[in-house]
């Protein structure tokens, strides 16, 4: 489960010449609240720029908000990133792999950090391998792999240590059809197994295919937040990328 | 502390599978030294012989018959004789003669009224090996002429000399040497530690940023401070070890190359005894910390390996200055140098290599290195938890 209460997160940036500086502060998230339950996967939408990778980062604990809370599994961000983090998986677009490491160097690295112990961690690593196809390039560096072994790799990665959170920033972006084919069945399977799964995308077909529930992010802010069934029904436009155009035009 | 384990032997194995890193790290250091070494041995007698078997044309005008005969037994010198005083000056820049020897033309009749005369020697100061060959010929020359006036006079040589000096070393072979050379040695280590922890700290900071990996690991469960600071010793051993690898080459380069003077060879065999290299070594721990701490501080911000580079490379500036004044007399390793960085490291160096060192000072640098490199590590993390920089 996942609630954010009053998430807002703030950037301060410098500007000026000579001894004249200025600070500017942009509200990147702006109050932003929405909950995301288990079993269900939840769609946050938005166009570029709009905030979804910054809410997501938050909760992922990759960054500290500047006000408001999230409760990740049962545990609030402002407590310790790090508690948060062991309860999530976290898989974007344009998440990179060490590429100088092999698959199960990058595996066995991640589950040490995650404190899996050692037998465990090979059964959940061969496990992993064997479901994803991975084994035949087990031992071949990331630099010398392609897009779609390296998608494979990810996502072994965002599981080792079977989080109850997944959550997926943008994760087809880039990615060949036959690719994306694969995070999609995972994001399915996450929900078949009760995890709690947040994905952000601009692909409304992706939307259509997965989405339980959803959350619209315009300019930081939530301009809608229902179950896709309600959104369905409230639609005025003939599909979904007209009616998501509409209602960040309306915003 | 596992932690941090476990992310310095993952960065370690990143680095060290880079062919680049262990060129710069590994094989350079270790083979720089003896391959430096071998080589200004071996240039240094390629030019002494080459020199050697040279010929000098030298001009001459009013040579006295001794002295011509002198020149001739020398069959390398090719000698011109002119009658009067030329242009000397164009012949030597044509290259028709390199030198030229002017004795005025009552120089015989000077010599035996035992006068004092001059002699004119038209030279390019640059040509060291002409002036050189021709000063010796002079100061034979002289000599003779010398003993044939005290001869005449019945002078015997001990007249001439009321008092000898006679030098009385008390210093050691070890502190001469160590006093003159061992402000050099910190160059070595502390621009090839330079190297190292500046390419590391760069490959591990930007360098996950354009490989797009730095939100992977901030991703991991552990703290930013475990993370940074497993980056910040990796950069630091792969400036320590390259520094260490140069210290190693140089010992067994010492040990191997033919042609070192042997005072130079066991003076420095002395230097670099187990005692000096483990408290130059011991120095040189803190400083790759502070280095990398630096570095990483520095780099933080930046997008693109060329950027970090540009932002890091004036310190290299901070770092030469420093060497150099301790490398020059008159600057002594003090209470006020002590806590100067890199200063008190070429100043401690100096001391530790003569046998001189005041084992407080050098506590109280070890110690103010230690709270630099705390400082460093601290600014650091503050930078590295940026997220505007971080994740920019």
């Amino acid at each position: 489960m996942i609630q954010l209460n009053n998430l807002t997160k703030s950037f301060t940036t410098k500007t000026g010449k000579g001894f004249k500086k200025s600070t500017t502060t942009v509200n990147a998230v702006n109050e932003v609240s929405f909950e995301c339950k288990p079993g269900r996967i939840f769609s946050l939408l938005g166009a570029n720029g709009a905030g979804k990778t910054t809410t997501l980062r938050m909760i992922a604990g990759i960054i500290n908000p500047t006000s408001g809370s999230a409760i990740v599994d049962g545990v609030d961000i402002s407590e310790g990133n790090d508690e948060v983090k062991k309860r999530i998986g976290f898989l974007t677009g344009s998440t990179g792999l060490y590429e100088r490491l092999n698959p199960d160097e990058t595996l066995d690295f991640f589950g040490k950090l995650y404190k899996i112990p050692p037998a465990q961690l090979k059964e959940r690593k061969e496990y992993l391998f064997e479901k994803l196809g991975i084994n035949e390039f087990r031992k071949k560096r990331m630099g010398q792999m392609s897009t779609g072994m390296k998608q494979k790799v990810s996502i072994a990665r965002t599981l080792i240590h079977d989080p109850e959170v997944l959550i997926f920033d943008e994760p087809t972006s880039g990615l060949d059809v036959i690719t994306a084919e694969s995070i999609i069945a995972l994001i399915r399977e996450s929900k078949a197994a009760n995890k709690t799964v947040i994905f952000s995308s601009h692909i409304m077909s992706e939307v259509d295919l997965l989405c339980d529930d959803l959350a619209i992010i315009n300019k930081g802010s939530i301009i809608y937040n229902d179950s896709f069934d309600n959104f369905r029904k409230e639609m005025t436009a003939p599909n979904l990328t007209q009616e998501f155009i509409n209602r960040v035009k309306e915003a | 502390m596992n932690e941090i384990f476990i992310i310095v032997k993952k960065e370690l194995t990143e680095l060290l599978r880079d062919k680049k890193t262990l060129i710069n790290s590994v094989l350079l250091p270790i083979l720089l030294l003896p391959v430096l070494m071998f080589g200004v041995i071996k240039v240094m007698e390629m030019v002494r012989k080459s020199n050697h078997e040279k010929s000098i044309k030298i001009g001459l005008v009013n040579a006295p018959e001794a002295f011509m005969k002198l020149v001739k037994n020398d069959t390398l010198n090719q000698v011109t004789t002119f009658d009067d005083s030329i242009d000397f000056k164009s012949l030597i820049d044509d290259e028709t003669i390199q030198t030229a020897i002017v004795f005025p033309k009552n120089f015989i009749s000077q010599m035996d009224s035992m006068e004092n005369s001059a002699v004119q020697i038209y030279r390019n100061g640059s040509k060291e090996n002409v002036n050189g060959r021709i000063s010796n010929l002079m100061d034979i020359y002289g000599g003779q002429l010398e003993q044939k006036r005290m001869t005449q006079l019945n002078l015997s040589p001990d007249k001439l000399t009321p008092f000898k000096e006679e030098f009385v070393e008390v210093g050691e072979q070890k502190e001469l040497i160590g006093k003159s050379i061992g402000g050099w040695i910190p160059y070595i280590f502390i621009l090839t530690m330079w190297g190292g922890c500046m390419l590391a700290g760069i490959d591990l900071v930007t360098g996950e940023k354009e490989r797009k990996t730095i939100e992977t690991t901030l991703s991991l469960p552990i703290s930013k401070f475990k993370v940074l600071f497993g980056k910040a010793i990796v950069a630091s051993l792969l400036g320590f070890v390259p520094a260490l690898l140069n210290l190693i080459g140089l010992i067994v380069g010492l040990r191997f190359i033919d042609g070192i003077p042997d005072e130079i060879k066991m003076a420095l065999n002395e230097m670099l005894s187990f005692q000096s290299v483990t408290m130059i070594l011991l120095l040189l721990i803190p400083f790759s910390i502070f280095l990398s701490g630096l570095i990483i501080m520095l780099v933080a911000g930046a997008t693109t390996f060329k950027e970090a580079q540009s932002k890091v490379s004036p310190i290299i500036m901070f770092l030469i200055l420093p060497l150099v004044l301790a490398a020059m007399p008159g600057i002594e390793f003090t209470w006020a140098t002590v806590f100067i960085p890199v200063l008190n490291i070429g100043l401690g160096v100096k001391e530790i290599a003569a046998g001189t060192i005041d084992m407080t000072l050098y506590a109280v640098m070890l110690l103010s290195l230690l709270a630099f490199a705390v400082a460093s590590i601290y600014f650091s993390y503050k930078k590295f938890s940026d997220e505007n920089a971080i994740l920019k």
